[in-house]
């Protein structure tokens, strides 16, 4: 009683293949349509993200904890010889602590002479890491702080020591962190002491080279690299990390957050760099109509401008 | 064409149903917060093997409205410029589907060939697309990583498939529930 089953559909084929044909075109379209119009779509993107991914969170945070705790499991297998080197390592830190303590109260003190002032609106917002980028290609977070918390894409993301990337579309319950080590992560920094200027190019590798520097000769391995501010997106001076040099002879960053492990991140509210647009006018004694000329200088600062 | 009824519509539609549970279970696993540092290893591609596994073995199971949905989801959730990949993806099972009748009397290395040579078809198209649209894209090494674990890890998959889902080719001669010869 068999009969062959494909005679009978054959009148579907030309329908199936017209449907299919069809789909295709319109999700390469969709493609174009970003390729076109980008902001819409990511935004359309980030909307999806924000219902999407909190909504996975009852079954991501037990299988993540499962995971952690496996992870720990491996390191019980070496915990005698970690043992050792944190002994070792608490050694060094005794002495780096003095160091540290001596150094906080000569630089409090030194603040005081100078009465500087540290930015006082530079505050931040703490969010926990729900998601990474989860493709290899792409290095960025998802934090569980959004629009409705006051993120502001462009804001810089701090792991309390330092630079880990900027906000990268925020959505109204997660906001996205582009870490600096996504191949399209640009950041503008400064490397001290020598003062030197440069830009931290993301390649998808641990450690991110260092271009566009003009006098490598003054930079050496180990030299500290502090945003820098240029450009106004960023808040100037946040540590980013130190040089180091890779076999190649190229100048990288050895970042000081710590990537390994990212689980709480700072989002520091940045309300503008405020820039002087006054190019200064002369400053000359303030005259009034029945007042002498020749006024003692001491006495009379007429700052007009 | 495929047009194969080798099971009942309730199979049809709970195989259907794990196909997206799967996808979905797949793309949490790759969101979860375990890998910040920049690999310099690519792994498979899951999803990719999984429809290209239905697509050769049982295409009835994945109609391509499913894989666009599932895979335009993955391109939004996993920063992929949107529906480039879903196109390709579909365009790629519906070749592997066709070819799905020819593939089954053939012993496994062919299927393997087919499947190796459609991944290459997707991930090289997705790059020579990209790149005429001047999008930035991954470095060429990690791709290529991910090109040959992906291939390398279809048997796998496939044995998952069928010890776990019971997605095995239909053999020669087999009936379905009618008594059609598929």
């Amino acid at each position: 009683m068999a009969q062959d089953r494909r005679q009978e559909a054959d009148y579907l084929t030309p329908l199936r293949r017209l449907l299919g044909s069809v789909l295709i075109l319109a999700l390469f379209g969709l493609f174009l349509f970003w390729r076109i119009d980008s902001p819409r779509v990511e935004r359309f993107r980030a909307q999806v993200v924000d219902q999407v991914v909190p909504s996975f969170d009852w079954a991501m945070a037990p299988v993540d904890g499962t995971l952690n705790i496996l992870r720990d499991f491996q390191s019980y297998t070496r915990i005698h010889k970690q043992n050792q080197e944190l002994r070792r390592e608490l050694q060094q830190m005794k002495a780096w602590k003095e160091a540290a303590l001596q150094l906080e109260q000569e630089n409090a003190r030194l603040l005081d002479l100078n009465k500087v002032r540290l930015d006082p609106r530079l505050t931040h917002v703490t969010g926990v890491v729900m998601a990474d980028s989860g493709s290899p290609f792409r290095q960025s977070l998802l934090l569980n702080v959004g629009a409705r918390d006051g993120i502001v894409d462009g804001w810089a993301t701090m792991d309390g020591i330092g630079l880990v990337g900027r906000i990268s579309g925020v959505g109204s319950k997660t906001a996205r962190v582009l870490l600096l080590t996504d191949s399209s992560s640009r950041l503008p920094v400064t490397i001290q002491p020598s003062g030197q200027r440069a830009l931290i190019e993301g390649d998808n590798s641990a450690a991110p080279p260092i271009e566009f520097l003009e006098a490598p000769e003054l930079v050496r391995p180990g030299d500290r690299i502090i945003s820098s501010g240029d450009g106004g997106v960023f808040p100037a001076g946040l540590l980013v990390g130190r040089v180091a040099q890779d076999p190649g002879g190229r100048l990288r960053v050895r970042l000081a957050a710590d990537f390994e492990r990212l689980e709480y991140l700072r989002v520091l509210r940045h309300l503008g760099t405020e820039t002087i647009q006054d190019p200064g006018t002369l400053i000359e004694p303030r005259l009034n109509g029945e007042e002498k000329t020749g006024v003692d200088l001491s006495t009379r600062e007429g700052v007009d401008g | 064409m495929a047009e194969h009824a080798a099971a009942s519509p309730a199979r049809i539609w709970s195989m259907r149903a794990i196909y997206v549970v799967i996808s979905l279970g797949i793309l949490l696993l790759e969101l979860l917060p375990q890998q910040t540092m920049p690999r310099t290893f690519a792994g498979p591609d899951m999803i990719l093997l999984l429809t290209f596994t239905f697509a050769l073995r049982r295409p009835e199971f994945i109609p391509s409205g499913i894989v666009a949905m599932v895979m335009v989801l993955a391109d939004l959730l996993l920063q992929r410029p949107p529906g480039l990949m879903a196109a390709l993806t579909v365009l790629a099972s519906q070749t592997l589907r066709n070819r799905s009748d020819g593939v089954r009397t053939l012993p496994f290395t062919v299927e393997w060939l087919t499947a190796a040579l459609a991944l290459c078809g997707v991930l090289i198209g997705y790059r020579i697309i990209l790149a005429i649209f001047v999008v930035p894209q991954a470095p060429a090494l990690l791709v290529l990583s991910q090109l040959f674990s992906t291939a390398l890890a279809y048997p796998l998959m496939v044995l998952g498939c069928a010890v776990l889902f019971g997605v095995r080719r239909v053999a020669p001669g087999e009936v379905d529930t009618l008594g059609h010869r598929i």
